[in-house]
This record gives structure tokens, sequence and C-alpha cells, in this order.
């Protein structure tokens, strides 16, 4: 299959890459700003492909090597002629101090992606905003959900316990506001 | 103490320091140390690929924290906060009783 790496999508990327790295025997989750730009039909558009593997950077990287993707830093890798970087975070993959319990898989002509699922999406959004008052990242999480069903009950456990619920109540106000 | 744990003791000064001051950058790190300031470069860069702390340019300085969603953060704090009973009064004196309050500009010493 010809690949058009300057005009290819950044869900289609994400699921040839895993693709390519399962059949190596290597398991990756999608993560971070790629799950919502998938998950909003690029209404926010990151050019950044974190993904969580448990697996040596080493053996990842052959396999990159393969698809044309070049090692640039320790975690970091790039192709010259697509503009999508691919970063593979330390693991564990985690929203706050609770492990991932949840997955989401979306498959396209290039493959199967894991990726975080979109309440989960929502959490690691907010995980930003919570800790940096970063409202991109605000911004992102209510992208997410208004474009996606999320578990709302499940955020609000998950902010209490991070105890960030007046910062909840300020994303379900202003999620609230915009619908 | 931790260096057994950590694989050396430029990760326990790190460590100790980050706890104690909640923030801090290499040349402040080989400042209060008096040794080189690559040698910490190269283990904070270790420790943010490794997701346990974060790192930010202000101006042309390169400050560190706990990266708060590192999902063992209470655990390794804790951990941290056990050893750091553990040190000598001089030594805690010598490296961890820093002035933190602001100092105005222009006032002098």
């Amino acid at each position: 299959m010809k690949i058009e790496w300057q005009r290819i999508g950044i869900k289609e990327l994400a699921a040839l890459i895993s693709e390519k790295l399962r059949e190596k025997g290597i398991d990756t989750i999608l993560v971070g700003g790629a799950c919502v730009s998938i998950y909003t039909k690029n209404r926010y558009l990151s050019f950044d492909l974190d993904f969580v593997t448990h697996a040596r950077i080493k053996d990842v990287s052959a396999v990159l090597d393969e698809v044309g993707f070049r090692r640039a830093s320790s975690r970091h890798f790039i192709r010259r002629d697509c503009p999508f970087f691919i970063e593979f975070v330390a693991p564990p993959a985690a929203i706050g101090d609770e492990p991932l319990k949840d997955e989401n898989k979306i498959s396209t002509k290039y493959g199967t992606v894991v990726l975080l699922t979109p309440t989960d999406s929502v959490k690691d959004r907010l995980s930003a905003y919570y800790h940096w008052n970063d409202t991109q990242a605000l911004d992102q999480a209510m992208l997410v959900a208004k474009a996606q069903k999320i578990n709302l009950r499940e955020v609000k456990r998950w902010s209490e316990k991070e105890r960030r619920t007046e910062k909840y109540l300020d994303f379900l106000r202003r999620l609230r506001s915009k619908k | 103490m931790l260096e057994g744990v950590f694989g050396n003791i430029t990760i326990e000064k790190i460590l100790f320091m980050l706890y104690v001051y909640g923030e801090g950058y290499p040349l402040g790190f080989a400042k209060t140390f008096g040794e080189p300031v690559n040698r910490f470069q190269q283990q904070l860069r270790r420790l943010e690929n490794a997701g346990i702390v974060i790192s930010r340019l202000i101006g042309k300085v390169r400050l560190y924290t706990f990266n708060p969603r590192y999902p063992f953060l209470e655990e390794l704090k804790a951990l941290v906060a056990k050893a750091y009973e553990f040190l000598p009064d001089k030594e805690k004196k010598a490296y961890y009783t820093k002035r933190t309050r602001p100092r105005r500009a222009g006032k002098p010493l």
C-alpha cells in the first residue's frame, strides 16, 4: 500500500504505527492530544503522537526505522516528509495516580489503534488543566466531551479524588453553557 | 541513602532539592553541591524521560519540578521525605537551607 506521508491523517498514522509495532509484538496505547484530534475529527489538530509502551525504545526504534521514522532525540521520532512527530512517553499509562481501566480501539485501512477512551481523554486533558491551569487543555477536554459520549460521573469521581472539585465544576459550567 | 535504589548519588541530591525547595535548575544544583552542571543536566533529563520531573523554560533557565501527573509521585515523595529525615544536620544545613524568600531587585546584600 502506497502511503502519502505528507497527507496522511493523524488517525491513519497512529493506526499504521500501532500495527507495525504490534506485528513485532509491541503493544502501545495512544494518549494525549492525538486522542483529542481523533475524537473531535481534527477540530483540535495535534501534530504530536504520544504513545505509551512497556517495550524498550531500542526495539521500538528498529520498527519505526522500517517505516522511515528516525530517532530525533531519546524518545522522539520524525520523518522528513511527514508533518507529525511521534513520541514514546514513559510508562505506565495512567490518569493521575490511577492505571487505565479501559481502552478504545479504532480500525482503519492501515490497521487498528488502541487509544484512551473518550472519558479518559477528557480526564487526561483536565489533568493538565488541574495541575498547570492550562486553558488550552480545558478547551480540548470540552471539545471531546461535546463530540463524544463521556461518563461525567466518572470524571467527577476522579476529579474529587484529585482534590479538584472546584475546577471540575468550572469545566461542567463551561460545558453546559456552551451546549 | 537512596543511591542504591536510584543508581547514583546525583539523583538523590536532585530529589532532595526538589523535595525541599519544590523546584530547581541545573546550574543551581551544580553551584549548591560544587559539581559540574552537566552531571545534573544528564540526570534531570533521565528523570524527565521517565516522567518523574517536568521542566519549563523561564527566560534562559530551564526550571524543574516534580511531575504532578507522575502516578507514583505520592509514594516517591514519601520515600524521599523519609530518607531526608535521616540526613545528618550538617548536610541539611549545608545544602538544603538556602534562603527562599524573595529579595527585592537592587537591594544590597
